[in-house]
């Protein structure tokens, strides 16, 4: 389980992030809504301490995070990770030579998935390909949780398709997701959990399963409810 | 220790082209210098003692034989290794940079391997040590060549013949690069490594705290120098000559040892606590 507790940013004198607290748990899809500037990256960011945090406290499966971690966490961001000179095997090999839980038939299957050739250079991939190289790197890596920011940004709809897919697919199975977007229509259905984020705060935490069932409520409609109030 | 030893490995792959393009210039503009420099000597030798019919003994006794060190002592050479030295200085602060900034967000990757970040230090310093061991080696390869193609051009009356050593130690502005005794190695090499390992971890301040980190980065630099310095400024103005020479010389390397090793656990403890992406 990814706890974080209390959690405050600042970036000088402005407030990002003012005790932010959730849960995320294996086998679910918890994903962080809120407009432009509330804070979603910087939490990713700060539960891969790639930035540090004022106050509070992020534990995962009980630790704070340590080198140790990344064979069980990886974060996939909203850019490549890997050098624009590289090709996607070189990128793959990478992965090999430095995580014990990179799983190459993993990665040759995704290749497949997302129709990618494997001697392309990052550099010469669309948007939509070098998303997906994305998401591949962290896909491939046998761990408890999967971070994800922005993964349907400025992708055209069949390439958000294609990714949509991976959340039904095995290859997600039994891993924890923490996911940002924009683009809640392509996995409302597929949703477990919602942190909405308003302010530096957690304005509603719910279970999109429950609003579906006891309220028959979409996530798009408690949105509306909570940010048009 | 296997991390560490990838990293090195991807970082000198990533710095291979512009090293083999500095070694490539340094070559060319090297022996070109040589071969131009050697043929402009002679050329006027021949003006002199075949056009002129200034016996050859009155032209050397004007001109004088021309020594390898006029080679040296001349842009064809210094150009390069100014060259090669500017590159260096300007990847010290490029290795960590490139890898915040362009398409790629490389530096997530890097923060996100499973091993220390500290590691991640270790290898880019290691290859700042490496470029520059590289340079010297390669030069001091390409000297012997270069005075073989001095001595095929010039014919022996023409000439000063001189070794390697000579021609190093004769040139006190490329001395550091080049020192000729251990002791002067450890001593600049280690000084050397001690402003790389300064400048990384002013580099990381400004990256964890931005432009506040410009101004801790400078100031601790001015601190980092002023410990090491501190047992000369002791003997100039405090304890009026009280250490023997080799006293001193031994604090120097102890406060080097120290800020060496502070500069170490600072960015060690940067990357670890306060870094930002």
């Amino acid at each position: 389980m990814i706890e974080v507790k209390e959690i405050t940013k600042n970036y000088g004198r402005k407030k990002i992030l003012k005790g932010v607290s959730f849960t995320a748990n294996k086998g679910e899809i918890t994903c962080l809504i809120g407009i432009n500037g509330v804070g979603k990256t910087t939490i990713l960011n700060a539960i891969m301490a790639l930035t540090p945090i004022n106050k509070g406290q992020i534990l995962i499966n009980g630790e704070t995070i340590n080198k140790n971690m990344f064979e069980k966490i990886t974060f996939i961001p909203d850019a490549i990770t890997m050098l624009p000179q590289m090709k996607i095997s070189d990128a793959m090999e990478f992965m090999n030579d430095f995580y014990t839980c990179w799983n190459q038939k993993r990665a040759t299957e995704l290749l497949g998935f997302f129709k990618l050739n494997e001697q392309d250079r990052i550099s010469s991939l669309s948007k939509g390909n070098t998303a997906k190289v994305n998401l591949l790197l962290g896909l491939a890596m046998d761990v408890d949780f999967v971070l994800m920011d922005e993964p349907f940004s400025g992708i055209d709809m069949f390439s958000r398709e294609e990714i949509a897919k991976v959340f039904t697919s095995h290859l997600i199975e039994n891993r924890g997701v923490i996911i940002t977007t924009h683009e809640i229509g392509d996995i409302e259905h597929l949703i477990d959990k919602v942190v909405l984020l308003d302010e530096g705060i957690v304005i509603k935490e719910f279970s999109a399963e429950e609003a579906r069932e006891n309220e028959g409520k979409s996530v798009v409609d408690v949105m509306r409810e909570v940010y048009q109030k | 220790m296997k991390s560490y030893l990838k990293l090195v490995n991807f970082e000198f792959n990533r710095f291979a082209k512009i090293f083999a393009v500095l070694l490539s210039i340094t070559l060319v503009v090297q022996i070109a210098g040589v071969i131009v420099l050697s043929k402009m000597y002679l050329n006027t030798a021949n003006e002199k003692i075949y056009e002129e019919l200034m016996p050859k003994a009155e032209f050397l006794s004007s001109f004088g034989q021309m020594s390898f060190l006029s080679v040296t002592r001349s842009v064809w050479f210094l150009g390069p290794i100014a060259l090669c030295v500017a590159g260096v200085g300007f990847y010290i602060f490029l290795i960590w940079y490139r890898d915040w900034f362009g398409k790629n967000t490389f530096i997530y990757r890097l923060l996100m391997l499973p091993t220390t970040r500290l590691n991640v230090f270790y290898a880019k310093i290691t290859n700042i040590l490496l470029a520059t061991f590289g340079f010297v080696a390669f030069q001091l390869i390409l000297i012997p060549i270069e005075t073989t193609i001095f001595r095929w051009i010039l014919p022996k009356e023409f000439r000063v013949d001189m070794n390697v050593k000579e021609i190093v130690s004769s040139m006190p502005e490329i001395n550091i690069l080049f020192p000729t005794s251990f002791l002067g190695f450890i001593l600049y090499y280690g000084a050397g490594l001690m402003v790389v390992s300064i400048l990384f971890t002013a580099i990381l301040f400004e990256r964890s705290f931005r432009w506040k980190g410009i101004f801790v980065g400078v100031l601790y630099s001015i601190v980092a120098v002023a410990v090491f310095i501190s047992p000369l400024l002791l003997q100039e103005f405090v304890l009026d000559g009280f250490f023997y020479p080799l006293e001193l010389f031994a604090l120097e390397i102890v406060m080097g040892l120290i800020v060496l090793a502070g500069s170490i656990w600072m960015s060690g403890f940067l990357l670890k606590n306060k870094i930002t992406v």
